[in-house]
């Protein structure tokens, strides 16, 4: 499919969650617009075969994206110097709970399922390797 | 026409950027340890720092660019979407462990710089440090935190726990790839993710979902955190 007619889908449900986000929901307009995405695919509203395209072109290339905001952090010199402790601190602290917290919490509950469908399907982006942060 | 005059310019912002990331990927290729946000990053700062302009004047192009970011989160629907097909048995489960790690997350690292003596902005922006850069950054400006210290934040979490999460991981006795994938992806999203391909592709599977679950339930208790605050 036409990457053209992806993007528009894309940005029609940014739209909409920035819409929503305007009239008070306090949710970012970005992930209103995932969210409601996500419902549009699984009600069959949208193919996933119309925007695959576009999101695999825009997550491959999502480090570009926040290319001029990263830049940003050239003039943030003092803030971060005066801060680097607690910055750094709640940096590993927050790593390492949450990534023991989550895992025994899967480690305890998840055995206990039906064995899983074999996952076939393979994400290209992630296949490359170029997954974005 | 002054030098100034050409870097405020939109386009001469746009290209430079681009000119700057093409030879990024190609680094990061070749030398897989290169992450591609500094190599881009330092030749801009380079040339706007040779040339004595100022962020703000750079930046009137660059925005145009994070603007793209809106898009870019929306389309994380596509791959939780894929993804989320063929996990679907152990959805549940999946969504309240990673829940609960999206909880852990943000009250650790807030809660850490906030004992430390930071400053409510500092504290906030480190709030959403565990989830994919375009959400962390909304979800930092949802709580009026500073976007550039939570981008460093979220990019060394993702660069740290791709190297640190397994070993820490199997060390604390987490063997199922249901559970490695759902820590990692939790905790580093696309970066720890990407790290995981090469050994599981189940792992890999449910690190996707997860870090887009991550972002979406991350967003939801921002906004509870912020109601709180008013």
């Amino acid at each position: 499919m036409d990457y053209l007619l992806g993007f528009s889908i894309l940005l029609a449900f940014q739209l909409l969650g920035a819409l929503i986000h305007r009239v008070g929901v306090p949710i970012p307009g970005g992930v209103l617009g995932l969210m409601l995405f996500y419902l549009a695919m699984s009600a069959g509203l949208v193919k996933i075969k119309w925007v695959e395209r576009t999101a695999n072109l825009l997550l491959r290339h999502m480090v570009l994206l926040f290319v001029p905001l990263t830049v940003g952090l050239m003039e943030m010199g003092p803030v971060l110097s005066k801060q680097a402790v607690a910055i750094t601190a709640s940096l590993l602290v927050s790593l390492t709970a949450v990534m023991l917290t989550t895992g025994l919490l899967g480690q305890w509950l998840l055995p206990t399922t039906a064995t899983e469908l074999a996952v076939e399907q393979k994400d290209p982006a992630i296949e490359a390797g170029e997954v974005a942060p | 026409m002054n030098l100034a005059e050409w870097v405020r310019n939109p386009f001469f912002s746009i290209a430079l950027t681009l000119a700057a990331y093409a030879p990024a990927i190609a680094l990061h290729r070749r030398w897989r340890w290169i992450p591609p946000i500094v190599a881009a990053c330092l030749p801009i700062v380079a040339v706007l720092l040779l040339f004595h302009e100022p962020y703000a004047a750079y930046n009137e192009g660059g925005s145009y660019i994070t603007w793209m970011l809106g898009p870019a989160t929306v389309a994380l629907a596509v791959p939780m979407y894929r993804h989320g097909v063929a996990l679907r048995p152990s959805l549940p489960k999946l969504a309240l462990i990673v829940l609960a790690g999206s909880v852990v997350g943000m009250v650790t690292a807030g809660g850490t710089a906030w004992l430390l003596g930071a400053p409510l902005p500092v504290v906030m922006s480190t709030v959403p440090k565990s989830v994919t850069t375009p959400i962390a950054i909304e979800v930092c400006r949802e709580l009026k935190g500073i976007p550039q210290i939570t981008i460093a934040l979220v990019i060394l979490a993702g660069v740290l726990g791709a190297s640190f999460g397994p070993p820490l991981l199997r060390l604390a006795g987490v063997r199922d790839d249901r559970a490695i994938g759902a820590a990692i992806g939790t905790a580093s999203h696309g970066v720890g993710t990407a790290s995981l391909v090469r050994h599981s592709e189940l792992q890999a599977s449910v690190s996707s979902w997860a870090m887009a679950a991550a972002g979406v339930f991350t967003s939801l208790l921002a906004a509870l955190l912020a109601l709180f605050l008013r």
